[in-house]
């Protein structure tokens, strides 16, 4: 055996973790994503929320609006047949 | 302070009076009426509005069309249970303000039976209609409606037929402008 298989014998020789690993990398795992992450992602949930709420606010303005418009010329209309029928039986 | 407010006031009716081509001041019946209906919405909300109206919707579709050109509606509407609600002056404080030498009356019906009249004035400036002004009046029902803009009296005339309106079957067989292009005595 030269130089080099012992040389590599002993970098691939099995190394037993600290006897507290496994309870490290439990502890870790049950903290779930780092704070940095926890803000980014409260930040962009309330962006998604924030911009929903716009959307939805700026379609029910919209709904409010058509619907105001429509009784706008509803009355018009009625008002302006009523004139128009008595006109018609005026010409009669 | 109170310079301050008068100022916001006056900046608030001006800022109206610029949409509105006249005052309705028609306020102080909205107590007295069993239903109201008070409409205000000017050229952007208007636009706004268009871009929700349906044109696979017959009535929609012709409200679109209307409001294209439109700077603004204005409509109060009074219903009242008893006759009497309303004066006669309230109307006159109106049509006062239609005398103005830009408006014309086109239309005007009176029935004597009814106690009912019904006035449409045109605004003209430059040859071209700016704006239509509806005063309708029975005992138990008042309606003031300003329209603000470059308004299509063809397309306006042709509502009837529309919002459940039987649509008078001489204006569809004569296809001429309807009854509006006849200026009252």
């Amino acid at each position: 055996m030269d130089w080099l298989d012992q040389e590599l014998k002993l970098a691939l020789e099995r190394k037993e973790p600290s006897p507290d690993f496994a309870a490290r990398v439990i502890r870790r795992a049950a903290r779930g994503p780092s704070h940095h992450m926890q803000r980014w992602l409260a930040a962009a949930a309330a962006v998604i929320v924030m911009t929903s709420a716009g959307l939805g606010y700026r379609h029910h303005q919209g709904e409010v609006a058509k619907d105001q418009v429509m009784l706008a010329f509803k009355i018009t209309a009625v008002k302006v047949n009523h004139i128009q029928t008595h006109v018609k039986g005026a010409v009669r | 302070m109170n310079l301050l407010r008068g100022l916001a006031v006056a900046g608030c009716c001006a800022a109206l009076l610029c949409a509105q081509q006249f005052t309705f001041n028609l306020d102080h019946l909205a107590a007295k009426a069993s239903d109201s209906v008070d409409i205000s919405l000017n050229g952007p909300t208007l636009q706004f509005a268009a871009k929700f109206l349906d044109s696979k919707d017959p009535d929609q579709a012709k409200v679109k069309q209307l409001i294209a050109g439109l700077e603004g509606i204005y409509v109060k509407n009074f219903e009242f249970k008893s006759r009497g609600e309303w004066s006669q002056a309230d109307l006159d404080s109106v049509r006062q303000q239609l005398r103005a030498p830009e408006w014309s009356r086109i239309v005007g019906i009176r029935s004597a039976g009814d106690g009912e009249t019904a006035e449409i004035y045109v605004r003209n400036q430059g040859g071209k209609v700016t704006g239509v002004a509806i005063l309708a009046a029975e005992p138990t029902e008042l309606t003031v409606v300003n329209i603000v803009g470059a308004v299509d009296l063809d397309s306006l005339a042709a509502l009837g037929g529309h919002f459940g309106i039987p649509e008078l079957s001489e204006q569809k067989d004569s296809g001429k402008q309807k009854g509006t292009g006849k200026r009252a005595k």
